[in-house]
């Protein structure tokens, strides 16, 4: 299902959606819709703007903490025009699995995009290249920072497209090197941010996790 | 006495926005007017006791309704704005007090000849001669700082509710369409995928898209960071003291959101002396401090770095413009290996 207040947009991503097999079931044009038809149709995922009537400010993103809430398998993908740490950051504390916050214009490119939609709804996760990107800037930025201090350019970009959601397969492409060459990387920065062992995929979270639990207040 | 009850009454109709110290005001008077009756009622009964004569009492009971009058008067004429305004309305309630006093002196010495007409009369000629004295051109003056306060202020609220319109209109119209067009193209470029030159001019054009809308996007975000618009200034500064390498703690008295000027001049100094403490005094742990009380917000940030900030550096300097243009102060103290301490004082009634 959509909640999305821009028709344009609101149609032309439905539209895209279909093209490509994935049922729309429902279309909301508000925060109280989004909720009344999670509650009646019972979607697999939800994709919301942020900004949604009346209030035209978090609107979006307080309707899907909501809707994750009430229903904690649903699966959330928010589309925004800003990059907002603190809204990415509110989103995850729902829950690692089932979330993604990616900028609007991503839907432009269509094969990323619906990647990310079908990643998203079967339980993964899914940030923006932005949202990630300054994230590792701000908290990159001082000397005091040691776990991320300590890791390299290469290591640091890895960790980027990492927390993108990307397979290892994916990030070679990306950065044109081995998939062996990926897999060091990778196994470097869990011993850099001292992740426990076990569970690959888990540990892929949570490096990323480490980062953004750090960009919610309180 | 008479004189002071009817002062206090005149200052419990003060406007709302000198309530409080009123109120203190009236606590002090009333604590006053209770211990100068106990006075009164002590001396009564002293003559009472002490055979009656003449009747002295009716002395002290002058001299504390006088003292009463004094502190109340003058605290009624404070209540008008500073300058001249203030000064007239002193000289206008000392005068007053005098008069009555002289009259009740008279009265009270038995009456007779009416002298106190000659101080009246005098008083009366000195506080006219200083109502005049102000030269027109002093008072048109005062009246155009007056005037010029109050339209500064109406322009910068227009100019915060211009700026806030054009980023929704941004947010609402262009960025929209863009967003719109690009995936169209988007979906475009994946059907002509067997015609890889059209693919690359098409991939070209989304790709200026998306390069528009992410100025679109920086621009909108330099007026004022999404969440500040969204959630107000103590939201924006948790987000800032989150996403800072310092160790920050922040404690915040807000209870009303305050002009949208106030509270983008007020995030802008905790940003920027974040961003300076992270820069100076990596490591050192900052202290945020919020508070808004009668009609002003102050914001502290306080680090425990090395000191030795220069005020005139230009990061500073651009925060102080923007604090004085809303009336505001800016104060910076930094003392060599004690620390730095940045403190905005915001006017936002």
């Amino acid at each position: 299902m959509i909640a999305e207040d821009q028709a344009l947009l609101r149609e032309g991503i439905v539209a895209l959606l279909q093209e490509h097999g994935i049922e729309v079931v429902a279309q909301a044009e508000d925060g109280a819709g989004l909720l009344r038809v999670v509650a009646g149709h019972k979607p697999d995922l939800a994709i919301v703007d942020v900004r949604l009537p009346p209030t035209f400010t978090d609107e979006g993103i307080r309707a899907a903490l909501e809707a994750r809430r009430r229903r904690p398998d649903l699966a959330v993908l928010v589309l925004s025009q800003y990059v907002e740490p603190v809204y990415t950051g509110e989103l995850l504390s729902t829950g690692e699995s089932g979330v993604g916050y990616l900028l609007k214009e991503r839907v432009s490119e269509v094969r990323a995009f619906l990647d990310a939609v079908e990643r998203v709804a079967a339980g993964g996760t899914a940030l923006d290249r932005e949202v990630v990107a300054s994230l590792v800037r701000e908290r990159g930025r001082g000397d005091s920072d040691g776990e991320l201090a300590s890791l390299t350019n290469r290591e640091r970009e890895v960790l980027e497209l990492i927390a993108q959601g990307r397979t290892n397969a994916a990030i070679a492409r990306e950065l044109v090197i081995t998939l062996g060459a990926v897999e060091k990387h990778i196994s470097n920065i869990f011993t850099k941010l001292d992740l426990p062992t076990g569970d690959d995929d888990h540990r892929r979270v949570l490096a990323v996790l480490a980062y953004l639990r750090a960009m919610q207040p309180g | 006495m008479e004189r002071g009850l009817w002062l206090l009454e005149q200052a419990t109709t003060e406007p709302m926005a000198r309530e409080r110290n009123v109120r203190s005001g009236s606590a002090v008077l009333a604590a006053q007017l209770t211990l100068s009756a106990t006075v009164a009622l002590a001396v009564t009964i002293i003559w009472a006791a002490t055979g009656m004569g003449y009747f002295w009492p009716m002395w002290v009971w002058f001299g504390l309704a006088l003292a009463l009058a004094l502190p109340a008067g003058i605290h009624s004429a404070w209540a008008e704005p500073r300058g001249r305004l203030r000064r007239l309305a002193v000289h206008r309630t000392l005068s007053m007090i005098f008069s009555v006093s002289v009259v009740v002196i008279w009265a009270l010495a038995g009456g007779g000849f009416f002298w106190p007409v000659f101080p009246i009369l005098g008083l009366g000629l000195a506080f006219v001669a200083h109502a005049a004295a102000g030269s027109p051109h002093q008072r048109d003056l005062a009246g155009r700082v007056d005037e010029l306060t109050r339209t500064r202020r109406g322009a910068l609220d227009v100019q915060a509710a211009e700026l806030r319109r054009i980023e929704r209109d941004l947010h609402d119209g262009a960025q929209a369409r863009l967003v719109a067009l690009s995936m169209q193209l988007g979906r475009a470029e994946e059907r002509l995928e067997d015609q890889p030159e059209a693919a690359a001019l098409v991939r070209r054009a989304r790709e200026e898209a998306s390069a528009a809308i992410a100025e679109l996007r920086d621009l909108a975000r330099g007026i004022a960071p999404p969440v500040l618009a969204d959630r107000g200034l103590v939201a924006a500064v948790e987000a800032l003291a989150a996403r800072s390498p310092s160790p920050v703690n922040v404690s915040a008295e807000v209870v009303h959101r305050g002009p949208p000027m106030v509270e983008t001049a007020a995030y802008f100094v905790v940003a920027e002396s974040l961003t300076n403490a992270a820069k100076h005094a990596p490591g050192a742990p900052v202290d945020i401090a919020i508070q808004e009380s009668d009609a002003t917000l102050v914001v502290e940030v306080a680090d425990e770095g090395p000191g030795g900030a220069d005020p005139a550096g230009s990061g500073l300097t651009g925060l102080r413009q923007r604090v004085e243009a809303l009336d505001g102060a800016l104060s910076v103290s930094s003392p060599v290996g004690r620390g730095t301490l940045v403190r905005a004082v915001l006017p936002c009634a």
